[in-house]
């Protein structure tokens, strides 16, 4: 097998990915990924010399703009129905700035 | 009327009941909900059974049939219908089977749970997944697996494995489920019942959580083909909601009784040839394809050369469109949020460690790793480029003929456990995959039992894109051959209601 990610870029790849793996899954994780990407190997080995790509499979669509007449939306009390915190009609979170903490 | 079993009938049958005012919806719903509480112990297809709402709509179908207008609600009217629980419906919690989303309520309903709801149907419940259809398997649903019916120590396939299941345990004549990958087809097959992946841009997407956004459709689980054709007349069409919705004139119901005499059928020798492929599944195939030319269709081989390029091409695309996709569970608007942290990247790095299961941390991580700067390169952009190709091969290959019938799955059901390497999980999907990649539509059919196994097998029939009933039309001839899917011997002759 293939070493495409060390344990230090899987590491890496958590931290800007927001999951925060234990040490302990590191060593899984890295493993399974370099299986995987290991499997994806035939894609690097295609003649695509001058094949355009498909970026999507419904050809011929540009944006589809509708009119811009204002519709109902979500209430503010809809849109937080399922915030985890909230308060003053806000959602809540931790202090960005250092100070402060969790309430 | 005594105790029948109603998620046991077809949708056809329910509904010719009903007119003839042998039963009322209200003893349909009724029915379908003790048949759920008295069997799916054993199955764990629901994670929900909405009883209320089942009833409320079964009650404005009994008005309809009062006042003589049930003709006038839809393709569905009085059918109990699930939903797999990526799909939202105001009333219920839409978990995608994750810990994540394990308290989410449902804000607003999905448009093609909505246009079933329109059409009539009385809507059963959430059934059960892999954790955001990552899998084939249902075996990573945060909530437990699902039992296949054939076999309880056998899997019902995945990611749409509790709307498989709840067809193939006759608890509910109809399901909808969505397809990214194989997710419809590949669990009809290993639970022996209908599922239809139908041509990207058939049915709207909105409100259905998404993984693969160029890759995700909806589609329906059904035991025959008409009651697959009437889910689809009442899902199919054009959704302001959903840009890449497509209108469509389509009546599925309209050809089922059409027949294949005349028909092209393409069979394509690479996939009757591939290693993995099991011989029972190449056995019943093959006589799928005699048996239509018996019926007067002409068999063609045709060649997808670079369809083996699409597992691969899948595995990138489907990750990095999931990457995306699942940045959005935050910890902050909605879903799980892990208490107690004083800074916000804590927050989210323990939320969504805690939130998201082994597979889904796994896709995640692994898309974010393919669109780095350096790998795009190398992964993504000739990925993008496989699907031209791919695209290309089905475009020659509807040139000579009107349909493709080839395996679904590779094998049957397999047992529990016994899959555990996740590149060994991917291969599954080998005969699905392509078609996701190139937008098109496919449909499972059950072509009988394995001769090694004695586990439903099921026949894939492809069409060229918005072609779609000339799938249904297919099946039917399938159907009426084959006979129409039973449901599982351990849940028939109304067992399911006991």
């Amino acid at each position: 097998m293939t070493q495409h990610l060390t344990e230090s870029d899987v590491r890496g790849i958590a931290e800007y990915t927001r999951i925060g793996l234990s040490p302990g899954e590191v060593g899984r994780m890295t493993a399974d990924l370099n299986s995987i990407i290991d499997s994806l190997a035939p894609i690097t080995e295609y003649d695509l010399e001058g094949v355009e790509p498909t970026f999507h499979p419904i050809g011929g669509l540009s944006n589809v703009m509708r009119d811009d007449e204002p519709v109902p939306g979500f209430t503010q009390e809809e849109a937080l129905s399922n915030a985890p915190k909230q308060e003053d009609g806000c959602f809540l979170i931790p202090s960005i700035l250092g100070e402060g903490g969790d309430r | 009327m005594a105790q029948q079993a109603f998620g046991a009938m077809s949708a056809v049958q329910i509904q010719e009941g009903l007119k003839a005012k042998d039963f009322s919806a209200a003893e349909v719903a009724r029915g379908a909900l003790d048949g759920i509480a008295a069997a799916d112990g054993q199955v764990h297809s629901f994670l929900q059974v909405t009883e209320d709402l089942a009833l409320e709509a079964a009650a404005r179908v009994d008005d309809a049939l009062a006042a003589g207008t049930f003709d006038e609600l839809g393709p569905l009217a009085g059918v109990p219908v699930g939903f797999k629980d990526n799909m939202n419906l105001v009333g219920t919690r839409t978990t995608c089977s994750s810990r994540m989303l394990a308290g989410y309520e449902s804000p607003y309903t999905a448009t093609c749970v909505q246009r079933c709801l329109d059409a009539g149907a009385l809507p059963m419940g959430k059934l059960n997944m892999d954790e955001f259809a990552f899998g084939s398997s249902t075996e990573t649903s945060a909530f437990g697996p699902t039992r296949n019916p054939w076999d309880l120590g056998r899997v019902p396939g995945g990611s749409s494995g509790g709307s498989a299941a709840a067809v193939a345990a006759g608890l509910v004549p109809v399901t909808l489920g969505s397809d990214t990958g194989g997710s419809i087809r590949q669990p009809a097959s290993f639970c022996g019942v209908v599922g239809v992946k139908p041509t990207y841009g058939m049915v709207s997407r909105y409100g259905v959580v998404a993984f693969g956004s160029s890759l995700d459709q909806v589609g329906p689980f059904s035991r025959t083909v008409a009651d697959a054709a009437l889910a689809m007349n009442a899902i199919a069409g054009r959704d302001p909601l959903d840009c890449t919705s497509q209108p469509n004139g389509l009546d599925f119901t309209a050809s089922l009784e059409a027949g294949v005499e005349g028909m092209r059928i393409g069979i394509v020798p690479e996939f009757m040839d591939a290693p993995g492929l099991t011989p029972e599944v190449r056995e019943r195939i093959q006589e799928a394809a005699a048996k239509l030319e018996a019926e007067g269709a002409q068999l063609v081989d045709v060649s997808l050369p670079n369809a083996k390029a699409a597992m691969s091409a899948y595995y990138v695309l489907g990750p990095c469109e999931a990457f995306s996709n699942l940045a959005r569970f935050d910890s902050v608007r909605y879903g799980y949020c892990d208490p107690g942290h004083k800074d916000l990247n804590a927050q989210y790095d323990a939320s969504r460690a805690a939130g998201f299961g082994e597979e889904a941390r796994r896709r995640i991580m692994l898309g974010s790793y393919l669109l780095s700067a350096g790998v795009y390169e190398k992964y993504y952009y000739p990925a993008q480029q496989v699907r031209t190709l791919i695209t290309q091969d089905y475009t020659r290959a509807f040139e000579q003929v009107d349909c493709i019938l080839t395996p679904v799955a590779p094998r049957t059901a397999f047992e529990f456990g016994e899959i555990g390497d996740p590149t060994e999980m991917y291969l599954s999907d080998m005969f699905t995959i392509s078609i996701n990649i190139a937008g098109n539509g496919g449909m499972s059919v059950p072509v009988g039992l394995g001769s090694d196994t004695g586990l439903p097998i099921g026949a894939q029939v492809i069409a060229p894109a918005f072609q779609d009933d000339r799938m249904t039309r297919v099946a039917a001839a399938l159907e009426r051959i084959y006979g129409q899917a039973s449901v599982a011997p351990g849940f028939a002759d109304g067992k399911a209601g006991e």
